[in-house]
């Protein structure tokens, strides 16, 4: 193996880890040396006590509900690509370990297992990727595009090749599970096993891609997924 | 050029800002909500944008160069466009807040306006005019105790004028005396003859401010002058024990008393209750201290809700409450409530003559709600909408009559 593709596989993932998570603790760190709100930024109407405000904030977050009653067709938009994205990361949990009390008390075995995880992920990836493409066009269209900055289209751009990639190891080649489950248990074990080799070329851009994902999330607009709940609170404070 | 504006809104980037910038994902779902653009189609006036162009500036680095990635960052220099755009996305707002019920994430655009306006103003590109009367009404109480002996004649005048006309000898109109609410006007005597009667037939201890709530300060983000123009009021009400501060109708006014005196003046108002007299006034309805005669205007009318006194302070069902006792036929504007659409006169653009072009095209889409109503009469609870609607009939060809809530409830009293 040569050194870059050592450094590939079993270096740079953890790179993009810690990247991630402490980029994002940083993000937030930064926000809290300005000093708070000058004054109540609240938005009417809003719940009366505390504890409603909260929970205002949380389901208005996880379902878009603002944003379904002034823009439809948007929120369509992005609420499916979240929900797909959302479904796919839950799927790539079977990478590190598995959902074995899911399979005890559904009495499935392996052949159902993976039936059921090549349907279900199809399904998410479909949800995910679809809404993408009309996220995109929207940007060359019409009033957003004043909006758009290169970075917009990157990270689209990156998101749709995250996914056809992954649909490329799902759809064209029959990939071993067991494989990659025993590689991912073993960088998160830090005993590391041999690459998989059932998946092909797709695979590496795919892990490659997550990785430029990571490494970037911190520093964009991505970091949308920590200033959410913030902002919202704020709104209602 | 823009050293100071850059130096300024570096010193003023507070929390919410800095991630508000972070976090826009430029969807555009606030497009739409923007009064300004959706009549001009000019992109400066798409709220993201007037963010994103104080963001590309400020990423420029301290020597004026572009620096690293600016193909991708946008960077932007200080080129004249960028100027011209960012003077119109900076000044031609109205602080309405309409697009952060619109963005998904809540981003309030019209924060950061407030403070690069703040900032334009310290570059020399400022509104003069509004300023300039900030500036008197914060000097204003230094100079109160000299004024005092004209303003009391004046109100003296005028109360005699009122008892004649509404036939009510014993009706005064208290200045400087220690009551329970403090009623702070706006300029004129409109803001003070509806409220003299009602106060009367509410028998309310009641003493009239001799500032007035407007605070031109605020709409061209001078904070601390806006807060210094407040403490007058704050100092009246606490020589005259005033339990209940009032405010006129008025918008910006009551945007500042309910969300930024909290952070102002702190203790220093503990146990004042601070209200619009809108809901004063509702209150005496419900609590059946003053009687109106139902029914009294039998005229097709609608109710606007001022961007502040709704969405920016909460104040929905009171003035409807007001109105539904007294009208006969009353049409909701669609949409209304936190969706409605801005005047187009707020922010400080009514002080600003240069500003009258601006705002009339800006109200278009609040010309064609009002249009599909049918209504004759549009009734609203503040000063800028009440003088923006007025211009927008003349100049539309509405023929609409713009009345406020409490005019309404003055002119149906049963007393
Ligand atoms: C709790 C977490 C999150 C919340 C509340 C959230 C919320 C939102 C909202 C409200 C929008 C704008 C409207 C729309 O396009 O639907 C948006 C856009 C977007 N989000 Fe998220 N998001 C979250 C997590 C993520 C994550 C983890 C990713 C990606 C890995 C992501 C990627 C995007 C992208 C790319 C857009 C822009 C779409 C465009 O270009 O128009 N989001 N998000
Ligand atoms: S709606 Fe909010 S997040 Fe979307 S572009 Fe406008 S300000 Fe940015
Ligand atoms: S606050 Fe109102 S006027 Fe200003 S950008 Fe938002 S919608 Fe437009």
């Amino acid at each position: 193996m040569t050194t870059l593709a050592f450094l590939f596989y079993y270096i740079t993932p953890y790179i993009a880890v810690v990247v991630f998570f402490g980029g994002l603790a940083y993000r937030v760190y930064l926000w809290w040396q300005k000093r708070p709100a000058p004054a109540h930024l609240s938005l009417f109407p809003r719940p009366q006590n505390r504890l409603g405000r909260l929970a205002d904030a949380l389901v208005d977050m996880f379902t878009l509900k603002g944003l379904l009653r002034v823009n439809p067709l948007l929120w369509a938009g992005g609420f499916i690509m979240h929900l797909g994205l959302l479904f796919v990361l839950v799927g790539h949990i079977r990478a590190f370990t598995d959902f074995y009390f899911l399979w005890k008390l559904l009495n499935w075995g392996k052949e159902q297992q993976h039936a059921f995880s090549a349907i279900a992920g199809t399904i998410a990836g479909t949800l995910f990727t679809i809404p993408l493409f009309y996220l995109l066009a929207r940007r060359l269209s019409g009033a957003v595009k004043w909006l758009s900055v290169p970075e917009d289209f990157f990270v689209l751009f990156l998101l749709i090749g995250i996914a056809l990639t992954g649909f490329h190891m799902r759809l064209l080649r029959t990939v071993e599970v067991e494989e990659l489950h025993r590689f991912f248990a073993g960088l998160a074990s830090f005993r590391w096993q041999p690459v998989p080799e059932s998946t092909g070329p797709a695979f590496i851009w795919h892990f490659a891609l997550v990785q430029l994902l990571m490494v970037y999330f911190p520093f964009g607009k991505l970091s949308h997924i920590a200033g959410s709940v913030l902002s919202k609170m704020v709104a209602r404070s | 050029m823009l050293t100071k504006f850059l130096d300024t809104v570096r010193q003023r980037i507070t929390r919410p800002l800095q991630y508000y910038q972070d976090i826009c994902v430029r969807c555009g779902a606030c497009i739409d909500a923007c009064h300004f653009y959706v009549a001009s189609g000019n992109p400066a006036h798409i709220p993201a944008y007037r963010m994103m162009l104080v963001k590309k500036l400020l990423q420029r680095g301290g020597n004026g160069r572009k620096g690293l990635l600016s193909w991708y960052r946008e960077t932007d220099l200080a080129d004249e466009r960028t100027v011209s755009e960012l003077r119109q996305a900076l000044w031609e707002c109205t602080g309405c807040r309409r697009c952060s019920v619109f963005c998904p994430f809540d981003l309030d655009t019209a924060l950061l306006v407030n403070m690069g306006r703040y900032a334009l103003g310290q570059e020399g590109m400022g509104m003069e005019m509004v300023a300039e009367i900030g500036n008197a009404e914060v000097s204003k109480g230094e100079i109160i105790d000299a004024l005092k002996e004209f303003y009391v004649d004046q109100i003296r005048e005028l109360e005699g004028r009122i008892r004649e006309e509404w036939g009510v000898p014993d009706l005064r109109i208290p200045v400087d005396e220690p009551a329970r609410v403090l009623y702070v006007p706006v300029v004129g005597e409109h803001a003070i003859i509806p409220l003299a009667k009602i106060f009367h037939a509410a028998k309310e201890s009641w003493s009239l401010s001799m500032f007035t709530a407007t605070n031109h300060s605020f709409f061209v983000g001078d904070i601390e002058k806006a807060k210094q123009a407040a403490h007058w009021i704050v100092q009246e009400a606490r020589r005259l024990g005033a339990q209940v501060i009032a405010y006129a109708e008025c918008g910006h006014a009551t945007r500042t008393l309910r969300n930024f005196w909290d952070h102002w003046f702190g203790d220093e108002i503990a146990g004042i209750q601070r209200v619009s007299v809108v809901q004063l006034v509702a209150s005496y309805l419900q609590e059946g201290r003053i009687r109106v005669r139902e029914g009294a205007f039998d005229v097709p009318m609608t109710y606007h809700d001022p961007c502040n006194l709704g969405r920016n302070a909460g104040i929905f069902e009171e003035p409807r409450m007001m109105i539904r006792a007294v009208a006969t036929d009353f049409r909701e504007l669609s949409p209304n409530r936190e969706l409605n659409w801005c005047c187009g006169g707020g922010g400080g653009l009514i002080a600003e003559p240069d500003m009258f072009e601006v705002r009339m095209k800006a109200g278009r889409p609040k010309v064609e709600q009002i249009q599909r109503t049918g209504a004759r009469w549009v009734v609203t609870t503040c000063e800028n909408c009440k003088t923006q609607l007025a211009d927008l009939s003349d100049r539309y060809g509405l023929g609409v009559e713009v009345r406020g809530a409490v005019d309404l409830i003055a002119d149906a009293l049963v007393v």
